[in-house]
């Protein structure tokens, strides 16, 4: 092999000229790292796990009782009506979708791009995204008047004869999400089968090794297994690396491609994966900086980790706010009075509130990250990425409802109000999320352990020539690593 | 469509699979399916089995089941019933002192639509609102099915028993002690009856009582002329009109043949042609009449007169003398109303003379009518714009003082027996009369109503009265055409008829059945009027209306009574002064449920009134500028006290056009008895009239509740932000621009995405409608409603925003001065758009084009995404939000058109331009082996409309109507600027401003 690392680029130790210094701490050793990472599915949960297993569960529950209800009585439960034929409901699938970016963003992209800090948070975020692409593909399902058809939706062969439209965007939406889920979750479960080898070859009862054993799909990290698994890693980072730009390109044709104004924008699709990326790192911030101190993971999770995911946000933040003011002027230069109406009317329309609470939390907030000394403050960069995943919220919120609200003809606009069912499907489908979060941190390790250990001090080998890593049975590292023992 | 069906299973199919399947296809839907690739290509057992697997595995944990539902075929084929073919039969409906005309579908032996009948002058073959809701009506079934004595069910033996008796009373004592109140009629065999049974009960003593009634005009009439006759307004040769608290156009008698007249003097074809009709409108409160006007002046209603007396002086001021009258004028100017208000409108009347008409509405006193009399036969307008006829009940007393002397009568103990036929007085008798506390000193009374309402409860006995498509009867026109009232159906819970009740009065049960038997008493009137055989009577009954009987009319020779007219002026009160805390209050024929009669139906009850947009209830409607002064906004409660210390509380509404300190009061609302739907929906404005002042009075104070009421509208947005609309131009700027519609949205013509449908074939539908004769009175919306089984979805969910009218008529203000705006009306519904935006975002292809190009949508494909809806420019799509069609009442499931499917919850529905009558008409054609032809397919809307504004037909026929109506150079496309290419064209209004008028 040569000395470039698979995963994580050439092998170099950080350049103290340019200021670059260690990932991970000096201290970290491989065997430390599986055995604090590995230990939380290993030992008794703690009652905070419990605690927040049972938060999530009660969620879970309001979703159960909102959803029966829904599909009990119909959608008049919801405060959808004419002209709002959407209005929570594909906000949420929108918000959903768009911080399910960040996981395949910081997997596939940083990976192509050799961001080896990346090693320390995928795993967390490749899970976030697929719980996030969960809870978006509720809303689609549940949405629709009558969800018992909803397989009319796919292609299936039928002797009527009748397809699916494909000119629909709604249909195209079916396609990208569905691909993206599949990839997805493709991608975590490839990443995560070394790992789940060294659960297992840790396991005591046989239980747990039976499970995971089952689950390592018999990894035995010979070279050959290696071999194959970074070219399916780097196959599945290649194919997630288009679908990151395209699946909310495509969630936003659903708006782009009809003839609503401040829908009608051909701006849409990289606003969206832009608000995606930022609203992803928002939401991968908030569970990190939690994950980090509940489970005493400061090591891996480092500052700088933080700080650079900050820098991204300040971006993409920026972005989005960028996109806002184009919005506008391309409202006011377009001169069509119904696009500058929809423009005019978010602002200062009755819907005002939302749009200045979206103008607020998006774009100003995270400008602090500017400064050096709030990008690295816990507590600022904590409430902050709440407020992004809240300004996210209301973006959606601002497309949907304040351009449906007013559009054409002023006989037929309208105001929408949310039910306390609305409330209850939002609010359930946090719990849905955090529930799938809560067994994935118990059961799953929620660190790339073998990534982790390939940018450990000691897997450098030019840098450590004279000392000699044992490689210990369950420790799972990379070839790079093992190959210079041999 | 194509005749030779294709199946591909045959051995054509078989030597050429791909033209037999190019063939076989009908729509492009279908075709883009069966030419997708590769699926095809499936073996039937491969097919099945990977529809199995992937239904086994998607369909899992689907369990809503349909509910199993039994069906009875005939054992025996009746043999004038055929299953699916309804039958058409003439009849007729009183509308407020007019007979209407109507042709009802019935199938399947259910009266299932009513539309009017072409050949009865007072429709036309229009209808109006409350004419489409008689449906909902008939089958209503909170409507009394039983007779009651004080409460408790009684059998008709038992009815027929007491009638029995109190004949053979009465006979005895000359009638000492009857009374019988009934409702203005025309029918002639009610008064053939009634006169007969007046001859032999000399003591018995009739009423006649309306809370809402054309009681002044006749008092009018019989001051102007000195006898009561009717007044019959030509208004289509009337060039200019001017209507004095007149709401011709809606709420006054006749209003549906007005509506056609005021539309065909207002029509025009191009630019070059004739003269619009100008239309001055001088009124206390905006009413549908007020917003079709050219000019309108907000009045108080009490001020009217003053106004009248005005114009007339302004009148002699143009050389058109009313003889002797002419002293009692005073100035021909007015405080406070701008000059031209009376010298240029008498100028223009005096320029059109025999072609012009002052129409003084129902609630202005007899000498106002008499004025306007006077003006008109000084214009030589009487035999050209407006005739006069003699009513079939020329006896018919004054309302008001009768309905008191008949209350004082009763409290007094003078009254015996009270037959109440019809009517409702213990609500709607003034209050001052105190008809309640009346009644409870008569000893033995009989109410005869299709509900238990207010007086029914309160009479010893209650008999439900038939429908008027239950039962046999008759009616004369205004003009004096006399129709039959057929009865379509038996009557669903055994009531009776108000002629049936007098006949048992006057026939002993022992006396022949020609004397009893309604259809043949209703048969032997017919033979009086020229239906004297059986051919005759047939015909008659075919055509629903007979030869008219036009020695009833009088163009003229009337000889004003001058003297009588001088008096009854000179008596005229003076206008109160009104202020903050002295304002009037004009009490208003609700242009939904009129005096209250139709407060249990509930598709006018959801329907938006036609100005207000409110459904479910009526306000008080303010002035803006008066809200403004009383701190008062839109749903604020408010207590309203008469000078003489009578209350009422009701929800105030700021209304554009109401005459400042003046409030409006929509009548028969807020009922206490009468079925679910009328109670709770509305305020009880009844308590605060008297008969001294019934129609408007001053001296009112108002005091705020501090409560809020929510009130549902279904258009809550009342300007057009400066967008191309509705749109309309000046006469002058009509002839400047004749293509001002397309001017102002302009069609871009974008090329399209893809390839385009095929419109080259078939007939291919289109509409047209006319906003310059449209009057925006929500018929059609009825119509529509009715024809499509729409269901009703109450006063919350409309306040959501759900509302399920598939046809709307929005309604704006135009105009800078909020107390006097201009108002446009613009009926929408689905555009059925060339290149429709709601079909390219369906996921599922649930809605697409016909080859016909009509925009579909198949129920049972839809799933419920609503994008459709959003994507609509024109906001016509409607969603089942809930179940819609649940815990219908069995009899209400009569109402049900066979041809249109119900919907379910979670699919969404809009107009489909009444595809089912697209189809039964294309197959009454096909099995005539003709072609359709141009007025084949007559839409319910369009079938409706009095006004004709509606036109359908096929725009691929050059020379049909609506090809003609859409080349008119008003046109324009509605949004045309989206580039959606809409089938239904607008016409723009064109308004005829006097000029001397503007600025």
């Amino acid at each position: 092999m040569s000395a470039v690392h698979p995963i994580g680029g050439p092998i170099a130790g950080p350049i103290a000229e340019i200021g670059e210094t260690r990932l991970l701490p000096a201290h970290l050793t491989p065997a430390l790292v599986s055995e604090q990472v590995t230990s939380v599915t290993e030992r008794p949960a703690r009652w905070g796990w419990w605690l927040y297993f049972g938060i999530s569960l009660l969620f879970l529950g309001v979703l159960a009782v909102s959803v029966s209800y829904l599909f009990w009585e119909g959608i008049g439960v919801w405060g959808n009506n004419s002209p709002i034929a959407w209005a929570w409901d594909i906000t949420n699938f929108v918000w959903w979708i768009g911080i399910g970016h960040a996981g395949t963003l910081i997997s596939a992209i940083l990976f192509l791009f050799r961001q080896r800090w990346r090693t320390s948070i995928n795993r967390f975020a490749e899970a976030m995204t697929i719980f996030a692409v969960i809870c978006a593909l509720l809303f689609p399902l549940i949405h629709v008047g009558r969800p018992w058809h909803i397989y009319y939706t796919l292609p299936l062969p039928n002797q009527m004869g009748m397809w699916p439209n494909f000119k629909s965007p709604l249909l195209w939406d079916v396609f990208a999400v569905g691909t993206y889920f599949t990839v997805s979750l493709l991608f975590w479960y490839v990443g995560l089968i070394p790992d789940l080898a060294t659960a297992r070859d840790r396991a005591r009862s046989l239980f747990r090794k039976r499970v995971y054993g089952f689950a390592a799909l018999g990894w035995r990290g010979s070279h050959r297994h290696w071999r194959h698994y970074e070219r399916a890693y780097l196959i599945l980072a290649g194919l997630s690396t288009p679908l990151v730009l395209s699946v909310h390109s495509v969630v936003s044709f659903d708006f782009a491609t009809s003839v609503i104004p401040g829908w009608h924008s051909t701006i849409f699709p990289p606003y969206f994966v832009a608000g995606a990326v930022f609203s992803g790192f928002a939401m991968v911030m908030t569970l990190m900086l939690i994950a980090r101190q509940v489970f005493g993971l400061k090591d891996m999770m480092t500052l700088q980790h933080l700080e650079l995911m900050n820098k991204i946000m300040l971006v993409t933040g920026s972005l989005v706010g960028f996109a806002y003011a184009t919005e506008f002027f391309v409202a006011m230069y377009s001169g069509n009075e119904y696009e500058r109406y929809a423009f005019t009317n978010r602002a200062t329309g009755p819907y005002w509130w939302a749009y200045w609470i979206m103008l607020s939390c998006n774009v100003l907030s995270p400008q602090l990250f500017w400064f050096k000394r709030w990008r690295t403050s816990l507590p600022v960069m904590f409430v902050v990425s709440i407020l992004i995943n809240i300004g996210m919220w209301f973006e959606r919120f601002v497309i949907i409802v304040t351009s449906l609200h007013r559009d054409y003809l002023p006989s037929s606009w309208g105001y929408f109000r949310p039910t306390l069912v609305d409330v209850g499907c939002f609010l359930g489908s946090l719990g849905l999320f955090f529930t799938l979060f809560a067994l994935f941190i118990r059961w799953v390790p929620q660190i790339a352990m073998f990534e982790v250990k390939a940018i450990l001090p000691g897997a450098q080998p030019n840098q450590h020539r004279h000392r000699v890593e044992r490689h210990e049975p369950g420790h799972h590292a990379p070839p790079a690593l093992a190959s210079r023992e041999a | 469509m194509t005749n030779d069906r294709v199946f591909w299973r045959s051995l054509e199919a078989k030597a050429q699979p791909e033209q037999a399947r190019e063939r076989a296809t009908g729509s492009d839907v279908v075709k883009q399916s069966i030419d997708a690739p590769g699926l095809i290509r499936l073996r039937r057992r491969q097919f099945l089995s990977l529809s199995g697997a992937i239904s086994a595995l998607v369909g899992i944990g689907c369990s809503i089941r349909r509910p199993v539902e039994k069906i009875m075929p005939y054992t025996e084929m009746p043999a004038d019933v055929t299953v699916g073919v309804p039958s058409h039969y003439a009849s007729v409906l009183t509308r407020r002192g007019e007979a209407l005309g109507v042709v009802v579908q019935s199938s399947e032996g259910r009266p299932t639509k009513v539309e009017g009948n072409p050949e009865h002058p007072g429709s036309a073959g229009g209808t109006d609102l409350q004419a489409q809701a008689a449906l909902l009506d008939l089958y209503d079934s909170e409507r009394a099915r039983t007779p009651t004595l004080q409460g408790a069910p009684r059998t008709y033996a038992e009815v027929d028993a007491v009638l029995a008796e109190l004949a053979g009373q009465l006979a005895a004592s000359g009638g000492a002690g009857l009374r019988v109140l009934s409702e203005p009629s025309l029918s002639p065999t009610f008064v053939r009856l009634r006169a007969a049974l007046a001859a032999k009960l000399p003591n018995a003593v009739f009423h006649t009582y309306a809370p809402v009634s054309d009681s002044n005009e006749r008092a009018g009439t019989q001051l102007a002329f000195g006898r009561p006759l009717l007044v019959q307004h030509r208004l289509a040769g009337a060039q200019v009109i001017v209507a004095l608290d007149s709401d011709f156009l809606m709420t006054e008698t006749g209003s549906v043949e007005a509506a056609r007249g005021f539309a065909n003097g207002r029509h025009m074809d191009s630019a070059a042609g004739k003269q619009p009709n100008r239309l001055y409108a001088v009124e206390p409160t905006l009413s549908v009449t007020g917003s079709n006007a050219d000019h309108r002046l907000s009045l108080p209603a009490q001020s009217i007169a003053a106004y009248a007396k005005a114009l007339a002086a302004a009148l002699v001021g143009q050389g058109i003398s009313l003889g002797a009258l002419d002293s009692e004028l005073g100035r021909p100017e007015l405080a406070g109303v701008a000059s031209p208000w009376t010298l240029a409108v008498a100028r223009d009347l005096a320029e059109h003379r025999g072609a012009s008409l002052v129409i003084a509405g129902s609630r202005q006193p007899a000498a106002v009518h008499a004025l306007a009399h006077a003006m008109n036969s000084a214009l030589g307008n009487v035999g050209r714009t407006v005739v006069y006829v003699t009513p079939v009940d020329a006896e018919e007393p004054l309302h008001f003082p009768d309905i008191a002397s008949l209350a004082r009568d009763m409290a007094a103990g003078k009254v015996q027996t009270l037959l109440v036929l019809g009517g409702n007085p213990v609500l709607d008798a003034p209050a001052d009369v105190q008809f309640k506390e009346a009644l409870a000193k008569v000893p033995l009374s009989l109410c005869l109503s299709g509900w238990r309402h207010e007086t029914g409860e309160l009479c010893t006995w209650h008999v439900p009265q038939a429908h008027a498509l239950e039962s046999w009867g008759d009616q004369v026109s205004r003009i004096g055409a006399y129709s039959v009232q057929q009865p379509l159906i038996s009557p669903l819970f055994k009531g009776r008829s108000d002629t049936s009740l007098l006949a048992a009065l006057l026939a002993p049960a022992a006396s022949a059945v020609s004397e009893r038997d309604p259809y043949l008493l209703v048969k032997a009137t017919a033979a009086m009027h020229g239906a004297d055989d059986e051919r005759r009577w047939q015909r008659l009954l075919q055509r629903g209306v007979g030869p008219r009987n036009v020695s009833q009319i009088t163009l003229g020779g009337l000889s004003l009574q001058t003297a009588a007219i001088q008096s009854a002026l000179r008596a005229l009160p003076e206008a109160a002064q009104l202020g903050l805390d002295s304002l009037e209050v004009v009490f208003l024929a609700d242009n939904k449920l009129l005096d209250g009669r139709h407060a249990n139906n509930a598709w006018l009850q959801e329907l938006p009134d036609p100005i207000t947009r409110i459904t479910w209830d009526n306000a008080a409607l303010i002035a803006p500028s008066t809200a403004q002064a009383l701190g008062v906004a839109s749903g604020d409660m408010l207590r309203l006290t008469s000078s003489d210390a009578r209350s009422i509380e009701i929800v105030a509404w700021v209304q554009p056009g109401q005459a400042p300190g003046s409030i409006g009061l929509p009548l028969g609302w807020g009922r206490k008895r009468g079925g679910k739907h009328a109670l709770g929906a509305g305020f009880d404005v009844y308590p605060l009239r008297t008969s001294g002042a019934p129609h408007f009075t001053a001296g009112v104070k108002l005091a705020k509740l501090g409560t809020r009421y929510p009130l549902s509208q279904t258009q809550e947005h009342d300007v057009m932000e400066g967008r191309p609309i509705a749109l309309d131009a000046t006469l002058d700027a009509y002839r400047e621009h004749p293509n001002f519609g397309q001017r102002g949205s302009p069609d871009p013509s974008p090329p399209p995405l893809w390839k385009t449908q095929d419109y080259s074939q078939g007939p291919q539908w289109g509409m047209a409608i006319d906003l310059n004769r449209c009057v925006g009175c929500s018929a059609c919306v009825i119509a529509c409603q009715s024809e499509n089984n729409i269901p009703v979805v109450g006063k919350d969910q409309v306040a959501r925003g759900r509302a399920m009218a598939w046809l709307r008529i929005d309604r704006y203000y135009v105009g800078d001065d909020a107390d006097q705006p201009e108002v446009a009306f613009q009926p929408v519904s689905c555009q059925h758009c060339e290149q429709a935006p709601c079909e390219n975002v369906c996921p599922v292809n649930a809605t697409s084009h016909s080859p016909e190009g009509l925009n579909d949508i198949a129920y049972n494909r839809c799933i419920g995404t609503r994008y459709c809806m959003n994507n609509c420019p024109y906001k016509v799509r409607r969603f089942n939000f809930l179940n819609n069609n649940l815990d219908i009442p069995e009899t209400q499931k009569m109402v049900h058109n066979p041809d249109v499917t119900l919907r379910f919850r979670g699919v969404v529905e809009k107009c489909t331009y009444c595809v089912q009558r697209i189809q039964s008409s294309k197959i009454a054609a096909k099995r005539e082996g003709r072609e359709l032809k141009d007025g084949d397919v007559v839409t319910a809307c369009q079938q409706a409309c009095p006004a004709e504004a509606i036109t359908f037909g096929d725009i691929r026929d050059a020379t049909s109507a609506v090809s003609r109506a859409r080349e008119v150079d008003r046109n324009y496309a509605l949004l045309a600027e989206v580039g959606t290419r809409p089938r239904t064209r607008f016409l723009g209004k064109v308004r005829n401003p006097n000029p001397e008028m503007v600025g």
